[in-house]
């Protein structure tokens, strides 16, 4: 693949340029599904096109930023935004943030190829794989298990709580109350947590996976107020974050505008599936479109390895084993956004239907 | 048919009641008794308390297990006042019972000195467990009542009364609870059975909906106004549509069944309905592409001043609006004048506009509500999800002016209290429907979109260049301008996908 200023960006044709629209509109539409950033979907799905794992995940926060602006206002509406809460994370995810910045900065300037030869980046890229890999098979494995099993499905007490109740017995002074929350939570969890969410949202672009359960079951938040804080605490993530990995020059702006394109489009269709999808089906399909997504990114392991001289391969293997993941991320992303585009539009048609009946009505009466 | 609440905030107050009872000649309930009638009846009570009380994920299941609690609840509740008055002692019982005004809501109080050493001396434990155990009851009160009902506990302003037994006899409170139960604010008038009686209908149609194996695992909210029952299902339980008729078919006092499919609701609150109004259509149009149902509060001031007073905070208003407020009356030894609230709350066109929803299959349901914001608050459910609550032409008695002011400070004051967003007619046509002017802001912000992208893939290496420049000014400078241009940006985008989303109907 063609880049520029030294392997840093890559270069920008119609094909890329649309290609690029297409997963913001991939992401923003299983975004709007899910609640999350979609992060899962465009860091991965930029690194098969080329772009360098370091500028995806700088330009995937940068995109961040503006999205979770233009969506934390009406969670605010709600009140579902405890910004006490938000406040508390924000301080520590910074740190963590900054920490991911530094790790990623040291690993792309230690060397190693890109998908082309010389520059850096294959350090860092095997680095920010592993992460994904590692965190977010948990992620989807624990969502698939909860979504299929089958005490769940008859409506048992939801997941387990063990984590909460443990540490609800653990006396870990001082504690903060929140009132919008309605919870009472040791500072020192607070710190854990925000400094995990920052690290994981520095290093991978996933904030919301992370933040959102974390809130829910290991703090105890009400679902909707989890939401809506992690929303208002991405805005400030992926301020803090646009800002640290501009400032060593790992944004690539063309990307984030053309992600907007997609994705600020794609999350309405998104959130208006989930008003006419089934929650099981909301979860089971989320689930499998992150566990492909993981998949993908594995099968594109094998590269970085033999470009840091870790393993003996043929060169020429690595445009298939981007092809495969490229095929299989896609696939992944295009199978779920048609499920949802199914629902909606099928949604859509039977809401027509229904009102040029009763206007028949109407009109016989 | 005199029905009396108390929160019981001390172990003490179940005597309390029990005396109250014996006073008035009314039959007390515990909230034991309820729970274990509740249990019998098969609700899963044990479940939903641990599901409010510790932190959990309210599955979908637990969520139709607790409207079961409540329908059946409420149900009871109903019953037992009807069949010659009630006194009930528990957690918050007149929560159940919204939208009846004579209701009497008393707290029954102690310090929590007093509260330690009854715990110390009941259980049989030291001055930390004592403490720690009334700590946590107090907790596990809060989060129930939270969970169930959406409001807090512990807040004065949801309860008439609040009697403290630290300076007082168990005696003397219950004398005090029965002096004031005796006020005229708290019989029964006609508009209060009414309320009564369509709570109790709309709360055992919902529990049929709950026993029956065809329906029980759909959420459908349901309520009575009048004999017509409005249930409304969400999309995914479409297939309860033809079932909900043959079960409420089976219920005494029904005239005619509303079935409405619909994923949220919106609120409007008018005083008076009319069929032709710009208002109507639009509030429909929202409601078609969001597909809501239209719940209609009809809001009749019953005094004009009550607003004004609280606004001025002025003393001298007091004893105007005493005399003129038509629901304070005096205590005049049981010589009524004519009922003013019954007067004034007549059917302004809600009934005709309710017919009008159920037609396009948009009927939430509908209720009078005669006085002040207060009564709007009760009325109003605070666990329902409402995506919009619409004010339209209120306090149509007053000059223009007046009428703007009083109704901005009812959106004002709705939205401290309603999770969702509040909009006057004219906030409703510019936020949520396209317009000429939502067309303009469109084109201009597309215009900016197209330069902007212009500019930078006209620009692309020189632009790059300065993002990843490592010189130490640059270096400084590349985060401030991705830091102005992004919000930026996304906010024009932003706003022209929100337009285009508007504009085919599916934002």
């Amino acid at each position: 693949m063609n880049a520029i200023l030294g392997n840093m960006f890559i270069t920008m044709n119609f094909s890329t340029a649309l290609q690029v629209v297409i997963l913001g509109f991939i992401g923003g539409t299983l975004s709007g599904f899910i609640g999350s950033g979609g992060a899962f979907f465009m860091t991965p799905g930029m690194m098969n096109l080329g772009v360098p794992g370091v500028v995806a995940v700088g330009s995937n926060i940068t995109h961040k930023f503006g999205k979770a602006m233009m969506g934390s206002k009406r969670h605010g509406e709600l009140g579902n935004v405890d910004k006490r809460l938000g406040a508390f994370l924000i301080l520590t995810s910074f740190v963590g943030i900054r920490i991911a910045v530094w790790i990623i900065n040291t690993l792309f300037e230690s060397g190693g190829g890109s998908h082309g030869e010389g520059g850096g980046g294959a350090a860092s890229n095997l680095y920010i794989s592993a992460v994904f890999i590692s965190i977010l098979s948990i992620v989807a494995i624990s969502m698939l298990g909860d979504a299929l099993n089958k005490e769940n499905k008859e409506g048992g007490q939801g997941p387990s709580m063990k984590v909460a109740d443990f540490l609800s017995h653990i006396h870990l002074v001082p504690y903060i109350k929140f009132p919008v929350a309605d919870v009472r939570i040791s500072l020192w969890v607070i710190m854990a947590v925000g400094l995990a969410t920052g690290y994981l949202a520095g290093t991978i672009g996933v904030g919301g996976f992370i933040g959102v359960p974390a809130m829910i079951y290991v703090f105890g938040v009400p679902t909707a107020v989890a939401a809506g804080t992690e929303l208002y605490l991405a805005m400030f993530m992926g301020a803090f974050g646009a800002i640290n990995y501009a400032y060593h020059g790992f944004v690539d702006i063309r990307l984030v505008i053309l992600m907007y394109l997609g994705s600020l489009l794609g999350i309405y269709i998104g959130a208006y599936g989930t008003k006419v999808v089934k929650e099981v089906l909301i979860r089971i399909v989320t689930s499998t479109v992150i566990l492909l997504c993981v998949i993908s990114r594995a099968i594109a392991v094998p590269m970085y390895l033999r470009q840091l001289g870790w393993i003996t391969m043929n060169p020429e293997w690595d445009g298939y084993f981007n092809a495969a993941s490229k095929i299989m991320l896609f696939a992944a992303g295009i199978s779920g956004v048609l499920i949802i585009l199914y629902n909606v539009i099928k949604a859509y048609r039977q809401r027509r239907r229904i009102q040029y009946s009763l206007k028949q009505v109407r009109e016989a009466a | 048919m005199q029905i009396i609440c108390i929160s019981r905030g001390t172990s003490r107050a179940k005597k309390v009641a029990e005396r109250l009872a014996g006073e008035l000649g009314l039959s007390c309930l515990s909230r034991e008794e309820l729970v274990e009638a509740a249990i019998q009846e098969g609700i899963q009570v044990s479940k939903l308390e641990t599901a409010m009380i510790k932190p959990q994920i309210f599955t979908e299941r637990l969520a139709l297990e607790r409207e079961y609690y409540r329908a059946f609840t409420t149900l009871y509740l109903c019953e037992r006042a009807m069949a010659g008055g009630l006194v009930y002692h528990g957690r918050t019982g007149h929560l159940l019972l919204p939208g009846i005004s004579h209701v009497l809501r008393a707290r029954v109080v102690e310090d929590e000195n007093s509260r330690i050493k009854d715990a110390m001396n009941q259980l049989g434990v030291d001055l930390t467990r004592a403490r720690r155990y009334i700590n946590n009851v107090d907790e596990d009160m809060r989060r129930w009542v939270h969970s169930m009902y959406g409001v807090p506990w512990e807040d004065a302003a949801h309860y008439d009364i609040i009697l403290n037994l630290n300076q007082m006899s168990l005696k003397n409170g219950a004398d005090a609870l029965t002096h004031v139960a005796q006020l005229p604010d708290f019989q029964m008038t006609p508009v209060s059975t009414k309320a009564i009686e369509d709570l109790r209908l709309g709360a055992k149609a919902r529990l049929f909906l709950a026993r029956d194996d065809r329906t029980k695992r759909a959420n459908v909210k349901v309520r009575a106004d009048d004999g017509i029952i409005t249930a409304t299902y969400l999309p995914h339980d479409a297939g309860v549509k033809d079932i909900i008729p043959e079960i409420f078919a089976r219920l005494e006092g029904v005239r005619e069944i509303r079935a409405t499919m619909a994923t949220t609701n919106i609120l409007w609150i008018q005083e008076a309905f009319e069929r032709g109004a710009e208002t109507f259509r639009q509030v429909v149009q929202i409601a078609t592409k969001w597909n809501a149902a239209v719940e209609l509060l009809q809001l009749i001031p019953g005094n004009e001043y009550w607003i004004e007073e609280q606004q001025s905070g002025a003393s001298e208003t007091a004893e105007a609006t005493m005399t003129q407020n038509p629901s304070i009356l005096e205590n005049n030894g049981g010589i009524e004048d004519d009922d003013e609230e019954e007067l004034s709350c007549e059917d302004r066109g809600l009934k005709s506009m309710l017919e009008e929803l159920a037609k396009l299959g948009r009927s939430g349901g509908g209720k009078v509500v005669c006085g002040g914001v207060d009564r709007i608050l009760h009325s109003i459910d605070q666990t329902a999800a409402y995506s919009l609550v619409v004010i339209g032409d209120i306090f149509l008695a007053k000059g223009h002016a007046s009428r703007m002011r009083m109704a901005r400070q009812l959106q004002s004051y709705l939205s401290d209290h309603v999770k969702a967003p509040i909009v006057n007619v004219e906030e409703l046509k510019t936020q949520y429907l396209f317009s000429k002017r939502d067309l303009l802001r469109m084109l201009g912000y597309f215009g900016l979109v197209v330069l902007s992208f212009a500019l930078v893939f006209a620009n692309q290496e020189p632009i790059l260049k300065f993002l990843s420049e490592t010189g130490t000014k640059a270096k400084f400078l590349s985060p401030i301008a991705v830091f102005l241009f992004v919000p930026i940006f996304a906010y024009l985008y932003g706003n022209i996908a929100k337009s285009l989303m508007k504009l085919i109907k599916m934002e």
